[in-house]
């Protein structure tokens, strides 16, 4: 054993020295990074962002559409609807907020943190190039997200194309890492999850009450006047602009404090997330995000069950719901709202809300289906249960619909209450609620039980030539949301009923069938699939072998 | 640095302020307790094991030690700063159950960045020295991404000998060890203890704690022995 190995480490002396180390190090594992680099890749990737980018600005045009409004609507606009760009602001915030309670949103490598974070260098050299890195990124993704949204809004009100979008940059620079100072602000004085999430609260409440009031007293409202001046230049903007700066400053000078408990576990699971949304395994995606939140089941439920009862998968389901957190509740409540008041949006008009909605109720199936999830996730044990699988998890699912009509209802409610308690919103509700309930589960569920897709190399993607193998993959991602998204359809034969052709409940009610006969489908292939599926590699395996040529005869 | 024998470094540690004090030391998540209030104190120079079955608390007091792990209530000093601090930092190096490592680096370099993070003197001999003494030395150049998890760890033990320090915590290092790497480090340990640092050791190993000046053991996070390790059925602590 070396002798100098016990003697007090003398860290480097000065900041400057410490900055270099780190820098040398950085450059170093850039270095071994590029050597795998692969330019076509990186091209496909880009290409790939492309595309994706150009949906969703057709998708968002669709939304806004291109006439331009009278005069008075942008006067209207003009004079109230910088509340609703600083309700969306404050969203963001209390997003930063509350992920700042969480211990985020400083994603370290673990590398880093038993590394770095636990050499003796201080702490502000270690964290904050790292804070500077996910800014800029930040202030990147939030310029070119304000950008559409400015483009769009030329489309519709008067003002100059580079003023809508410079002013829609302007914004979307400022929010974007402002919200991200501000999770940082928190985590560095390590305020908690209840202080962060009572600060998202109380930006949020502050918002809505100007919102509701229509005065501009929050420094998020006066950011949402900003993204107006193309239609009316107030210099009360600046307090908004200053403010978020100031977010900045304060997350860039208090991010050394943050926790090294937190920033280990973000650390782990941040990477695990990320490894899962490129195999697009959605389920691993949710469960890790859900441990990132410190979403855990409860201790106690919210009540018990009896103690004697038949129908264990049904008890198993009902106590895995009975530990819902409270959190979780809240956000099936909110996406049974969202869902709800899309319905009244696509009913004004604005067709391409049907996908909010349905992906509202998609989201929401995900969590609703846990049992049947924790059931896919441990399969080793499923295989000792006297019970095929698949009967075992369509019966898993039962409870899970209690839970979605529940879901249903509030949007219902919501529907009700924003299209201004006309009995018409209630009595579709009514008749489309569990449909869609049932639409948002399937769709959940066939996400949950395909799981993260099969290598190429499996037996039905061998047989398939590549361009094939692209399109399933496409299928398989889409073909879920696509299910919940079926379920609001019947909307729109209401909404475009021609006088004589009947009442628009009877003409939602009487397509019904068509969705219930799409869930069966789902039911059974969840039932027989994986009967299914040894049918099928048998019959792959009886054709191969009689194409073979037979050998030689001995 | 001067060898010299458990008892004899055991006495003239007590002359010495604590390497570590833990005063109140408390970690709990919710209403789950993972450490129930301790008092302890850890002699400079003194070779500790600390015992107890699976989730008795061992990582959670070495982890909030370390710095890792933000205490719910109490304290824990490290060469008399606050666990974590830069001073502490400095004079303690903490050997992890799980090994982390940079996949892009190779263990070559992750000995340079370790060395000059930490402001070692000196330390290419002393590399080459434990390179081979863990039997790395064809391996200096390879990525650790590549290596087993026995190789992995041996790794993990040259960068948290490697460095300089006056601490040292080891938690469960023979996992995934073979023999002659297991008997390797018990021999770097042996150097690291006759050298006069403070060792921490939380083990199963039972063949280990008989080494030891002292053995701590925890149940279910409560404090349930604290003495010589000769004194105590050692595996009934452990369960």
């Amino acid at each position: 054993m070396p002798d100098a190995a016990v003697a007090l480490a003398e860290p480097p002396e000065e900041v400057e020295a410490a900055r270099a180390v780190l820098s040398d190090l950085r450059r170093a594992r850039r270095r071994q990074r590029t050597r795998d680099f692969d330019p076509f890749e990186a091209l496909y990737r880009v290409y790939i962002t492309a595309i994706l980018s150009g949906i969703v600005i057709w998708l968002a045009s669709g939304i806004t559409g291109d006439t331009k409004v009278p005069a008075a609507t942008a006067a209207h606009v003009a004079a109230h609807d910088a509340q609703w760009v600083g309700l969306v602001v404050a969203v963001a915030w209390a997003v930063g907020l509350r992920s700042g309670g969480q211990g985020g949103p400083l994603a370290i490598e673990a590398a880093d943190v038993r590394h770095v974070l636990l050499a003796p260098v201080e702490r502000s050299v270690a964290l904050r190039p790292v804070a500077i890195r996910q800014l800029r990124f930040a202030a990147l993704v939030g310029s070119g997200v304000g950008a559409v949204a400015g483009l769009l809004a030329f489309r519709r009100l008067p003002g100059g194309f580079p003023a809508w979008v410079v002013a829609g940059a302007a914004v979307g620079l400022l929010v974007m890492p402002s919200s991200l100072s501000l999770a940082m602000l928190v985590s560095g004085r390590r305020l908690g999850r209840y202080v962060g999430g009572g600060l998202a609260l109380v930006v949020l409440a502050w918002a809505v009450v100007d919102l509701v009031t229509h005065v501009t007293t929050s420094p998020t409202t006066f950011l949402g006047q900003l993204a107006l001046w193309p239609l009316r230049t107030r210099l009360t903007a600046l307090i908004g602009v200053a403010v978020s700066l100031a977010a900045v400053a304060a997350g860039l000078t208090l991010v050394p404090g943050s926790s090294l408990e937190a920033a280990e576990r973000r650390a782990t699971l941040v990477g695990q997330i990320r490894f899962a949304a490129t195999l697009r395994d959605l389920r691993t995606v949710m469960v890790l995000r859900r441990q990132l939140s410190q979403e855990l089941p409860r201790r106690r439920p919210w009540f018990r069950l009896p103690r004697a009862g038949r129908w264990p998968a049904w008890r198993r389901g009902w106590h895995g719901i009975l530990r819902f957190p409270a959190l979780r509740l809240a956000r099936l409540a909110v996406l049974g709202a969202g869902a709800g008041a899309a319905c009244v949006g696509i009913w004004r008009g604005t067709a391409p809300l049907v996908i909010v909605a349905g992906l509202c109720m998609y989201v929401a199936g995900l969590d609703a289906g846990e049992a049947l999830a924790q059931e896919i996730d441990h399969p080793d044990r499923r295989e000792t249960y006297d019970l095929a699988n698949g009967e075992l998890e369509v019966r898993l699912l039962a409870p899970s619909v209690a839970v979605m009509a529940a879901v249903a209802a509030v949007g219902v409610v919501t529907a009700y209450l924003v299209s201004g308690a006309t009995p018409l919103a209630a009595e579709l509700g009514g008749v489309m609620f569990i449909p869609c309930a049932l639409t948002g589960l399937a769709g959940a569920t066939i996400s949950v039980v395909q799981g993260a897709p099969a290598n190429f190399s499996s037996a039905t993607s061998a047989l398939l030539p590549p361009e094939a193998n692209g399109f399933r993959a496409i299928f398989r991602m889409v073909w879920p949301p696509a299910v919940a998204i079926i379920g609001f359809l019947p909307l729109f034969a209401a909404r475009h009923l021609q006088p004589g052709q009947g009442t628009r409940v009877g003409r939602v009610a009487g397509l019904q069938p068509l969705i219930l006969i799409l869930v069966v489908l789902v039911a059974v292939w969840v039932r027989y699939r994986d009967d299914i599926h040894a049918w099928f590699a048998k019959t792959m395996e009886e054709a191969k072998a009689a194409q073979r040529p037979a050998g030689p005869q001995r | 640095m001067s060898s010299s024998s458990p008892a004899s470094r055991a006495s003239s540690a007590n002359r010495v302020p604590p390497a570590i004090r833990a005063r109140g030391l408390t970690k709990d998540y919710g209403d789950l307790v993972a450490l129930e209030p301790l008092d302890l104190d850890i002699p400079e120079g003194q070779l500790m094991v600390l015992v107890g079955h699976n989730g008795s608390g061992k990582t959670t007091f070495l982890r909030m030690t370390a710095g890792l792990l933000d205490p719910s209530a109490g304290s824990v000093e490290v060469a008399g700063e606050p666990a974590g601090s830069l001073d502490a930092r400095a004079a303690l190096s903490y050997l992890p159950d799980n090994p982390v490592l940079y996949d892009d680096l190779s263990v070559a370099e992750h000995i340079e960045y370790t060395c000059r993070l930490h402001g070692a003197m000196d330390w290419e001999g002393r590399a080459v020295g434990l390179l081979d003494d863990l039997g790395l030395t064809s391996r200096a150049d390879d990525l650790p991404s590549r290596f087993s998890r026995g190789l992995r760890q041996k790794t993990a033990i040259l960068l948290a000998l490697i460095r300089p320090f006056e601490i040292l915590l080891v938690d469960e290092p023979f996992v995934g060890l073979d023999p002659g790497g297991r008997e390797a480090f018990v021999e770097l340990l042996d150097d690291v203890a006759a050298a006069g640092a403070t060792v921490v050791i939380a083990t199963h190993q039972l063949e280990y704690v008989t080494k030891a000046d002292r053995c701590v053991a925890l149940r279910d996070g409560a404090l349930v022995y604290d003495g010589p390790p000769g004194q105590v059925d050692v595996l009934s602590l452990v369960g």
